[in-house]
C-alpha cells in the first residue's frame, strides 16, 4: 500500500502540527481526523489557513530529521503551517478503501487553487498506492503554474522513482523551458537517457539558429552521449561560448566515458584544474551575464 | 456581469480630455470588479502600468449559457488558479468572489447542482465573497437562488456582491436590498453594485456599500461619477471598471481617479473612492491583507538567482511595445 512507513510518519507530522497550532486549532482540526463525511475533509483542507495562519512552521529539530529520513528527498524546508496542516489533514485519510481514498483525492485536486495545488503535488511521494498517481503526476507536468510545477520538480522523490522515461523526459524539458533551478531537480543526473539527451540537441540547435540563449545545464544531460555531432557542439561552446557556457563544456567532457571528449577538455587546462580541485562543478558555474 | 450589448446604446463618443495618467501618478488602485478572465495580457500591463495594485474578479456568466457542472467547475477553479496565477505575473493581487450569476439560477437543474459545489470554493484563500449574484429577469428562480446564497454567505461570514439588473433597475435593486435585510443579513456586509443616480441615495441611507461601474455606453460615464463623488462624499462609495468581454475598459478606475482630481476633488477622498472603501468592505472576509500588495513586488524581471536567470514569480518578460520587432 506504501513504500515507506507511513504509519511513523503520519504520527511524526501530527505530532509536528500539534506543535505548530494552538490548542483551538488542533482541536478543530483533530475532529476533522474522525469525520467520515467527504464533505468536512473538502471544506477542512480549503479552510486551513484561516484556522492555521500562514507562518513558517517551527522548527523541531529531532523531529524534522527523522521526517526526512523516514521519506528521503523529501523536505519540509520552507513549509508553512497551514501547508504542513493540509498534509497532517491528507495523511489521515484510510487508504484501505483503495477507491474512495483516490477519489476523495483527486477531488481535491479537481477543485484545487493554487496552494491547495502545492500541498497535493508535494504530497505526492507519501500517498498510498503510489503508482495509482502517475497520471495525476504527469498532468502537473503540464502546468503553466510555477509555483505548481517547482512543487513536482523541486525536492520531491515521487517522479524519480515512479515516472517511466517518456514522462520524465516532459518533466525535465519543462524544467528547460519554464527556466527552472536544475540543480534543484532530484535524480536529474541518474535518469539521463539517450533519448532526452538527444531531445534537448535539438533544442539546443533550434535556440542556436534563433538567436537565444541556452541553459548551459542542458549539456549535462548528453555527457554520457558523446558522439561526433555532441563533439561538434563541445567545440562551439569551448571556442564561441561565454564563460559559463565553457565551464558546463568542460563539465560535460569530465564527465563523459568519451575519450575524443575527454581529450579535448586537455586542451583546457584551467577549465579541467578547477574540476580536479573541486572549484568547478554544476552549482558553481558562474553566473550569467 | 456586464452588459446586454445593443448597438443602440453606442453613441459616438467625443475626447474631451486627452488621455494622461500623470496627475495620478504614484497613486494605488484597487479594482473590485474587474473579469480578467476575458481580457488580454496588454490590459494587466497597461493596469499594472497606472497604479492598479488590487483586484476582484467575480463570477459571472461568460456571454452565453454553460450546459453543464463541470464548466462551472473549471471556471471557479480557473478564478482561484490560472486567473491568479496569470494576475501575479504583473504584480498585481488578484482575489475573486464566488457566486451563481442570476442568468444561470434560471436554469434550475444546473442551479442546483452548483449549489451543491459552492462549498467547495467560497473557503478557498483569496476568496472575498460570494458574488455577483442577485437579479436579472427578475424570476422565481433568481429570487431562490438569490435567497439561497445569501443564506451561505451569512454560514460562511462573507460580504455579498450583489449585481443589479438592467432593466428595471431601480426596483431590482430596492428588492435586492429588501430581500438581504429579510434573511437578517447586516448592509455592511453587502456591496450593490452598478448603481446610478437613481438608486444610489436608498442605497447609502440604508447602509449599505455603494458601488458604482464606469463603463462606456451601457452604465455610468465618468463625468456623472464626478459629479455623484461631489454630491455624496466619499464615505461607502467605491467604483470599477467591471471590464469583460463586451467593450469595457479595464483602466476605468484610474482615469477616474486622473478626472476626479482635474476637476478637484481631493486626493483622499479619491483614495477612498478608488483604493481603501472597496478594501475595508472586502476585507470583512477575513481574506484581504493590504500587505500583499503595498510593498511593490519585484519588478526586475531578470533578476538572477542562484546563478540562474529566473523570472521571480514567475513574472512575464516586457515586450517592446514601440518596435515592430519581435523577438
Amino acid at each position: 500500500m506504501f513504500d515507506y512507513d507511513a504509519e511513523r510518519f503520519r504520527v511524526l507530522i501530527t505530532e509536528l502540527t500539534r506543535s505548530n497550532v494552538t490548542e483551538e486549532t488542533w482541536h478543530w482540526l483533530s475532529e476533522k481526523f474522525l469525520a467520515p463525511e467527504t464533505s468536512a475533509i473538502n471544506s477542512a483542507f480549503s479552510m486551513m489557513p484561516r484556522k492555521t495562519g500562514k507562518l513558517p512552521i517551527i522548527r523541531n529539530n529531532q523531529l524534522w530529521v527523522e521526517i526526512e529520513k523516514l521519506k528521503p528527498g523529501f523536505t519540509l524546508e520552507g513549509w508553512t503551517i497551514d501547508r504542513l496542516g493540509r498534509l497532517c489533514l491528507l495523511l489521515q485519510l484510510d487508504p484501505t478503501d483503495k477507491e474512495k481514498y483516490v477519489k476523495t483525492i483527486e477531488n481535491l485536486f479537481l477543485a484545487a487553487e493554487v496552494n491547495e495545488l502545492v500541498v497535493l503535488y508535494s504530497s505526492l511521494p507519501l500517498f498510498a498506492w503510489p503508482e495509482l498517481w502517475l497520471m495525476r503526476c504527469a498532468e502537473g507536468v503540464r502546468s503553466n503554474i510555477g509555483l505548481v510545477l517547482e512543487a513536482i520538480m523541486y525536492n520531491n522523490p515521487y517522479p524519480i522513482s515512479y515516472l517511466d522515461e517518456k514522462a520524465w523526459n516532459q518533466l525535465i524539458l519543462k524544467a528547460f523551458f519554464t527556466g527552472k533551478d536544475l540543480n534543484r531537480i532530484s535524480g536529474i543526473d541518474e535518469r539521463a537517457n539517450a533519448e532526452l539527451a538527444s531531445t534537448l540537441v535539438d533544442f539546443a540547435h533550434e535556440r542556436w539558429a534563433a538567436n537565444r540563449k541556452i541553459n548551459p545545464h542542458l549539456w549535462r544531460l548528453t555527457s554520457k552521449f558523446i558522439d561526433d555531432d555532441l563533439l561538434t557542439d563541445l567545440k562551439r561552446l569551448f571556442e564561441e561560448g561565454s564563460l559559463r557556457d565553457r565551464q558546463a563544456a568542460a563539465l560535460t567532457a569530465y564527465q563523459s566515458d568519451s575519450d575524443s571528449a575527454k581529450s579535448l577538455l586537455k586542451s583546457y587546462p584551467e577549465l579541467l584544474k578547477a574540476i580536479e580541485n573541486k572549484e568547478l562543478n554544476w552549482s558553481s558555474l558562474t553566473p550569467e551575464e | 456581469m456586464c452588459c446586454s450589448h445593443s448597438f443602440d446604446d453606442r453613441k459616438p463618443q467625443i475626447v474631451a480630455e486627452a488621455m494622461n495618467l500623470d496627475i495620478i501618478k504614484g497613486m494605488k488602485f484597487f479594482d473590485p470588479h474587474v473579469h480578467m478572465s476575458s481580457r488580454t495580457t496588454d490590459d494587466y500591463q497597461a493596469m499594472a502600468d497606472a497604479g492598479i495594485v488590487a483586484l476582484i474578479e467575480p463570477a459571472f456568466w461568460l456571454g452565453q449559457p454553460r450546459t453543464g457542472i463541470d464548466s462551472f467547475r473549471d471556471y471557479y477553479s480557473s478564478l482561484v488558479g490560472w486567473e491568479r496565477f496569470r494576475s501575479s505575473q504583473f504584480g498585481i493581487k488578484h482575489y475573486c468572489t464566488i457566486g451563481l450569476n442570476s442568468r444561470e439560477a434560471n436554469n434550475e437543474r444546473l442551479a442546483e447542482e452548483v449549489m451543491e459545489l459552492l462549498p467547495l470554493f467560497i473557503y478557498k484563500e483569496g476568496v472575498v465573497g460570494i458574488g455577483e449574484i442577485g437579479f436579472d429577469d427578475q424570476t422565481a428562480a433568481e429570487d431562490k437562488y438569490y435567497r439561497m446564497q445569501l443564506e451561505l454567505a451569512k454560514e460562511a461570514g462573507l460580504p455579498i456582491q450583489i449585481h443589479t439588473p438592467h432593466r428595471d433597475k431601480k426596483k431590482g435593486t430596492q428588492r435586492s436590498m429588501d430581500i438581504a435585510i429579510e434573511h437578517g443579513i447586516d448592509p455592511k456586509m453587502v456591496i450593490i453594485d452598478h448603481n446610478n443616480e437613481e438608486t444610489v441615495k436608498e442605497v447609502l441611507d440604508r447602509g449599505f456599500w455603494a458601488a458604482f461601474t464606469i463603463y462606456p455606453f451601457t452604465k455610468m460615464g465618468n463625468e456623472r461619477m464626478v459629479e455623484l463623488a461631489k454630491l455624496y462624499g466619499p464615505e461607502r462609495i467605491m467604483i470599477n471598471s467591471a471590464a469583460d468581454w463586451g467593450i469595457s475598459d479595464p483602466l476605468a478606475v484610474p482615469k477616474t481617479a486622473a478626472l476626479m482630481k482635474l476637476k478637484g476633488i481631493s486626493d483622499e477622498d479619491i483614495k477612498m473612492i478608488t483604493y481603501s472603501n472597496a478594501i475595508a468592505a472586502f476585507a470583512q472576509s477575513g481574506q484581504i491583507d493590504e500587505n500583499d500588495f503595498i510593498t511593490p513586488l519585484s519588478v526586475d524581471q531578470t533578476e538572477k538567482f542562484a546563478g540562474n536567470t529566473v523570472l521571480r514569480g514567475g513574472q512575464q518578460p516586457r515586450t517592446d511595445k514601440s518596435s515592430i520587432i519581435i523577438s
